[in-house]
């Protein structure tokens, strides 16, 4: 070791100063992850890897809202990614993310290094909090943004079938699946936000990664029992969904707004919860904290799991969220709609103005008809004939997967309507849209 | 303006007292020692100064401004570190202290950093994950990281642990440059020897309470004889020159040589007695320093330390020196 100079004047550091290093700081840290680069390179070459896969195959996701339309549409793409991200993505990104932004310093033993610098504790909070949330937005739209590149390369910027059944025109698409993603943020915040509230009550890196995870987990778990439409909307995952009233002949907003609040009460809840702990935390020595402890990891999952176990009591609190009219009421019209675009596809363009008269009556299997799950739709179209006879009724039969939020999957043997393809007058094969389709309803 | 000020600090741990109406002051220049066995609560009190425990009751004052312990910073001009430095092993020495300097308000630029890395000896590994280094190289990057703050009180625990002896006298070199500009210093060590050479005053913990506290030459004066191995031209002549004198204990060592416990200024006379029988010394070795023995005293940690009793060898100290 040298020699050293006089010391100069320490640096001040104002309170925007520190907030700002604190970011800089912390955003630098994870950038230098190697966690952090992996899950950008997979935000970016997964959706490619995905619409070439599907580029080369006839098969399709239509499990996912907007599945089967994945050969006719790039924004389908990026919708089948965006359904799947809300399930699984968003948490894992959340999670590894944010998950181990606070347990990593108790794992590196370095809050005792960052604390005892010129940054405030309330400074290296939030600007943990602003780094984690910056990347996981970042990554998350990055995914976003390729899915939407990934679709238009692979299969084309078409319109794209809506909820309702009608056909939209590219720009329409293109600016609802933008807004669908951008809307989808708050959910990721949200999941960020409990991340970062289980990296900080258990100061253990694991299980802030897979906290998110457990929380969607259960969220899912949560929305295939009960019929209560109370406690549905309270789960973070539902912010998930509720975008597909933006993909319906007259968009609903109201599930979207009760998303946003529930979600900015999640982050707010976690947040507070997470500074709490951090601002009156002591931190030890290594040789003063003895050995590893489990009790705190154990006490949050049982916490969470107790939580879950209310909202599983509570899950048939509140108004019936599907119901026989409001399926009913949906496959109608969009039976209606969809039946005048695959006319068109087959070179039978009807007026404006035309419509079928249609009757719809679907019914739950197994139980009473209300709630998610596996329902039957008779459709019965009344055709209107030159002579004597007024109408003929004739009845198309569908498979009808209800999901709690409102949206199904509607699914008819072929021997109904046809296969999932059909042969367009030059000769191509396209998505025979009567084969599956998808619609969505308000549940409020 | 006194550096530290720390009054009535109280520390409990669940059921351990781990401080106990602790008091601590530290002025401009001073280079202090913090001693105590393992569990006096050295580090606890350290950790109070920086503000990452809160004290269950007292006052600590830095620099003039008061811990507050309600997330504020740690003051400007505050340095150092607690146990072993950690670091993000994932980053190179340079990247850990861009981070760190980022956090002390704007970073200190490319050169300044490049001048701490060579100060501490670390310039050639700088750009090497940190992952990768060894105890004392992290001990290095903590000094060097503690620099960066350009401290006006520098705050160190066990800053020698894991070093060399080429590097813990450098660390001491650099401590006392520090104080000669004015830095007041606070070092906790096990190793007493190190601090005897740099240290101005002490401050003795046990079980969590001040049993000492004050100058090295007060420390002197206070302190139990230390022991020495003598070694000279004639030890029978030497050994019968002692006889007469009750301050001094000198017995014969069984390798040659004696050993001696005796003060400073006792041992002064009796190696000027041997000079004028024409004795010649040979060599003089301090053994158990007076820092050691106090230290043993107060904190009732070193076995065999104490003073034998009448009768009993006094080679019996030697064997658990050091």
């Amino acid at each position: 070791m040298t020699a050293v100079a006089a010391p100069s004047p320490p640096r001040m550091v104002t309170a925007e100063d520190g907030l700002a290093a604190a970011y800089v700081t912390e955003l630098r840290k994870l950038l230098a992850q190697l966690t952090t680069r992996m899950l950008a390179l997979v935000a970016l070459a997964g959706p490619f890897a995905f619409a070439a896969v599907l580029k080369i195959q006839s098969g399709t996701p239509s499990d996912a809202v907007f599945g089967a339309y994945v050969h006719d549409s790039g924004f389908a793409i990026s919708l089948v990614i965006l359904g799947f991200a809300g399930s699984w993505g968003f948490p894992v990104i959340a999670g590894l993310i944010a998950g181990d932004i606070f347990a990593g310093e108790d794992r590196h033993g370095t809050w005792k290094t960052i604390l005892t610098r010129s940054a405030t504790r309330e400074q290296l909070f939030a600007g943990k909090l602003f780094a984690a949330g910056t990347l996981v937005i970042g990554i998350s739209m990055l995914l976003g943004l390729a899915s939407v590149i990934a679709g238009v390369v692979f299969t084309g910027a078409h319109g794209l079938v809506d909820l309702g059944g009608q056909l939209i025109s590219p720009g329409r698409a293109l600016a609802l699946t933008i807004v669908s993603w951008l809307y989808c943020m708050i959910g990721v915040l949200a999941y960020t936000a409990v991340a970062v509230v289980f990296s900080v009550a258990t100061r253990n890196g694991i299980l802030g990664v897979f906290g998110p995870l457990l929380v969607a987990l259960l969220t899912q778990l949560l929305q295939l029992i009960g019929n209560g439409v109370i406690v549905h909307m309270l789960l973070i995952g539902s912010a998930f969904e509720n975008y597909f009233g933006l993909f319906v002949t007259h968009p609903f907003l109201g599930p979207m707004l009760i998303s946003i609040a529930v979600c900015l009460v999640w982050i707010g809840v976690s947040l507070a919860l997470s500074w709490r702990i951090i601002r009156r935390r002591d931190f030890l020595a290594r040789s003063e904290q003895g050995r590893t402890s489990w009790v705190t990891p154990i006490r949050a999952v049982a916490v969470t799991v107790a939580i879950v176990a209310v909202l599983a009591v509570g899950a048939g609190l509140g108004p019936a969220a599907v119901t026989a009219y409001r399926v009913s009421a949906a496959m109608g019209p969009e039976f209606n709609n969809l039946t005048l675009y695959q006319q068109a596809l087959i070179g039978r363009h009807a007026p404006a103005s035309a419509r079928l008269d249609v009757l719809p009556n679907c019914n739950r299997r197994g139980g009473a008809d209300i709630g998610p799950g596996d329902w039957n739709c008779n459709i019965y179209v009344y055709l209107p004939q030159p002579k004597s006879v007024p109408f003929q009724q004739t009845s198309v039969e569908y498979d009808v997967s209800v999901a709690a939020d409102g949206c199904y999957k509607a699914q008819s043997p072929p021997a109904f309507l046809g296969g999932p393809t059909m042969a367009a007058p030059d000769g191509r094969h396209v998505t025979n849209p009567l084969f599956i389709s998808y619609g969505c309803f308000n549940i409020l | 303006m006194e550096a530290v000020r720390a009054t009535g600090i109280d520390k409990r741990f669940d059921s351990t007292l781990a401080l106990r109406g602790v008091e601590l002051t530290l002025s401009p220049g001073e280079i202090r020692g913090l001693l105590g066995p393992n569990g006096a609560g050295k580090t606890t009190l350290l950790q109070i100064l920086f503000g990452l425990l809160r004290p269950d009751a007292g006052r600590v004052v830095l620099l003039g401004q008061e811990q507050d312990w309600r997330g504020t910073a740690v003051l400007g001009g505050v340095g150092g570190f607690v146990e072993e430095p950690a670091f993000y092993g994932y980053l190179s020495a340079r990247a850990n202290l861009e981070l760190l300097a980022r956090l002390d308000g704007g970073g200190a630029g490319e050169h300044e950093i490049t001048d701490a890395l060579s100060r501490v000896g670390l310039a050639e590994r700088a750009d090497t994950r940190v992952g990768g280094y060894s105890t004392g190289m992290r001990q290095r990057l903590g000094i060097a990281a503690a620099l960066l703050r350009r401290p006006r009180l520098l705050l160190l625990d066990e800053p020698t642990s894991g070093l060399d002896p080429e590097g813990a006298r450098a660390v001491a070199r650099l401590v006392r440059e520090l104080a000669s500009d004015g830095v007041a210093v606070l070092l906790s060590s096990h190793q007493i020897g190190e601090l005897e050479r740099i240290c101005t005053s002490y401050t003795v913990l046990r079980n969590g309470q001040v049993v000492w506290d004050g100058t090295a030459s007060a420390l002197e004066r206070e302190a139990p004889a230390s022991a020495h191995v003598l070694h000279t031209s004639d030890d029978g002549r030497a050994l019968e020159l002692a006889a007469g004198r009750s301050e001094l204990r000198v017995e014969p060592l069984d390798g040659g040589g004696l050993v001696l416990l005796a003060r400073t200024e006792t041992l002064d006379r009796y190696v000027l007695a041997l000079a004028a029988e024409e004795v010649a010394v040979r060599r003089l070795e301090l053994r158990v320093s007076p820092l050691e023995r106090m230290f043993f005293a107060l904190t009732g940690a070193g076995d065999g330390h104490d003073e034998p009793a009448s009768g009993e060898p006094l080679s019996r100290m030697l064997e658990t020196a050091r």
